[in-house]
């Protein structure tokens, strides 16, 4: 193999690495962007679902020790900086709480049950974006090349997720 | 699928919303419901061998320019595709969209080779997904397992009323229903022939009805109504004492097990994943029809016989009741939760439009 030739092997060789590299690298920008934006959309959709637990203690004919309870776990969950562990924390006692609440209410809360119902979908989007991005930063060109950036390994969002919200198969 | 998209579809807009429909072939009779403006085909599909058996499939420069065409011009909200792993105009649509992806998963998730096999670019276009929705919970372990993302479980719907309100006429003899593809053998009507004879020791005068697609020779006791309207299916469930589901494999929703549920008639099926994610399991004391080991006409035999004997209305009734959690209110309300939730994770914040 004369020298000319080696050369173009090895430019060729470059070239392919190169467009992996950069293919790899959008694929985890992407990742990154939607663990990040689906975490967004489910900070909203709790935050959502902890104010309209608030507003059950509106409902007329609610008793004191009920509208304590809920308002409690509500009002925890809409803490400003809690650090993650706490938000997780905090978010699945008003899960339980409102599992425990909602049965016994006189009328069904529909738009506390549709935002539980929303919250518990974005949840599952989110944590499904982080397992994404997380398979992707495993990756041994991923590591090497630093194509992770400086952006943070993103992280599930653990809580305890609220019983059956009517999805006929979802048991 | 078929109907499920178009019932979907019908379900979008009598909600307010603007959907459209690519679908790969050519217009089949139950899409003349939708407007021509609504419905758009990417031309004649090529029959391949794919996954145990014939898809028409779309694939080449010509299909995916033509996909890339439709979404441009259509500027969508959010595109819904069925069945996204699947060699055809699915994943084209996903591989071009770049408006949120909402995917739902059927069955035809190929072997974990295949997909290895086929490499990156796959699990690129598989990266791409938003939202998944898987149509039971069976369906969803093989999006967990073999594609490494998750899915919210929402079922297939159907048009609960229409089944329900059919009066029903009990025709003299009892008679047996079966619906499904009749030369197909992954349908199990085979294993229905099989059982006959054994079911007509206990019940000589039995009727045998099946409907369906395809031809094949079928025994003289056995009436065949051929391919079969939507309207008559219903009248035909509504005269039907028992309705037998003996699949053998990768039936990836019960959706005949539920219209057999809303019609409200006793319902013996083979042990399927996705049958038991409808009808509960076989030791179980609730679950909603009779159940046998797939494949097995001797069993099939015995659940067969006793249905028309000792018929239960309660468990009709409540599987009458089941049923009606799988009407398009509540099954449309679950799809558009998702989209919503897809929409609020959206990079711009922004009608739905299914594949």
């Amino acid at each position: 193999m004369s020298a000319e030739e080696i050369m173009g092997l090895v430019v060729i060789l470059a070239l392919i690495l190169g467009w992996r590299i950069t293919w790899l690298a959008t694929r985890v920008d992407r990742a990154n962007a939607r663990a990040e934006r689906t975490w967004e959309a489910l900070d909203a959709a709790l935050v959502r679902r902890a104010q309209r637990a608030l507003e059950l203690v509106l409902i007329p004919d609610i008793d004191p020790a009920t509208a304590l309870l809920v308002s409690d776990a509500a009002a925890a969950a809409l803490e400003p900086n809690l650090s993650r562990r706490d938000r997780e924390r905090a978010e699945s006692d008003l899960s339980h709480v409102l599992d425990a609440v909602v049965p016994t209410l006189s009328a069904n809360p529909s738009m506390l049950e549709s935002e539980r119902a929303r919250a518990s979908i974005c949840r599952r989007l989110h944590n499904d974006a982080v397992a994404t991005a997380q398979s992707l930063r495993r990756r041994y060109t991923v590591r090497i090349f630093r194509l992770a950036g400086r952006a943070a390994e993103p992280r599930p969002f653990e809580m305890a997720e609220c019983r059956e919200l009517g999805w006929p198969c979802d048991r | 699928m078929q109907n499920h998209v178009l019932g979907l579809a019908r379900y979008l807009r009598d909600a307010g919303h603007r959907p459209q429909v690519l679908a790969p072939g050519e217009l089949g009779p139950a899409a003349a419901t939708l407007d021509s403006e609504e419905f758009c085909s990417v031309g004649s599909a090529v029959p391949v061998r794919y996954n145990g058996s014939v898809a028409r499939v779309n694939f080449g420069p010509l299909s995916a320019a033509r996909v890339r065409r439709w979404l441009r011009k259509g500027e969508f909200d959010l595109l819904h595709i069925h069945e996204p792993i699947t060699p055809s105009i699915s994943l084209l649509a996903l591989w071009a969209a770049e408006q949120p992806v909402v995917a739902t998963f059927h069955t035809a998730t190929p072997r974990s080779r295949s997909m290895q096999l086929a490499g990156g670019v796959l699990r690129a276009a598989i990266e791409k997904i938003d939202a998944g929705i898987a149509v039971s919970e069976s369906a969803r372990n093989v999006v967990v397992q073999h594609l490494g993302r998750d899915a919210v479980v929402i079922p297939n719907g159907i048009e609960f009323d229409a089944f329900a309100s059919r009066q029903h006429v009990r025709p003299q003899q009892p008679r047996l229903i079966f619906l499904g593809r009749l030369d197909e053998p992954r349908k199990g009507l085979d294993v229905l022939l099989a059982a006959v004879p054994l079911i007509e020791e206990a019940h000589p005068e039995l009727e045998v009805i099946v409907a369906g697609q395809g031809s094949r020779s079928l025994p003289a006791w056995c009436s065949s109504l051929g391919t079969i309207s939507e309207d008559t299916k219903i009248a035909l469930l509504g005269t039907a004492d028992v309705f037998v589901a003996p699949h053998l494999a990768r039936e990836s929703f019960g959706i005949v097990l539920v219209e057999a549920m809303a019609s409200g008639v006793p319902i013996v099926a083979s042990e399927l994943p996705s049958f038991l994610d409808v009808l509960g399991a076989p030791q179980d004391e609730e679950r909603l029809g009779e159940l046998f080991a797939a494949g097995d006409h001797q069993a099939l035999a015995r659940c067969g016989a006793s249905s028309p004997a000792q018929p239960d209305p309660l468990r009709a009734s409540r599987a009458q009741q089941a049923a009606r959690g799988y009407d398009w209110s509540s099954v449309g309300s679950n799809v558009l939760a998702v989209y919503r939730a897809a929409l609020s994770a959206a990079p711009v914040p922004s009608a739905a439009t299914v594949v």
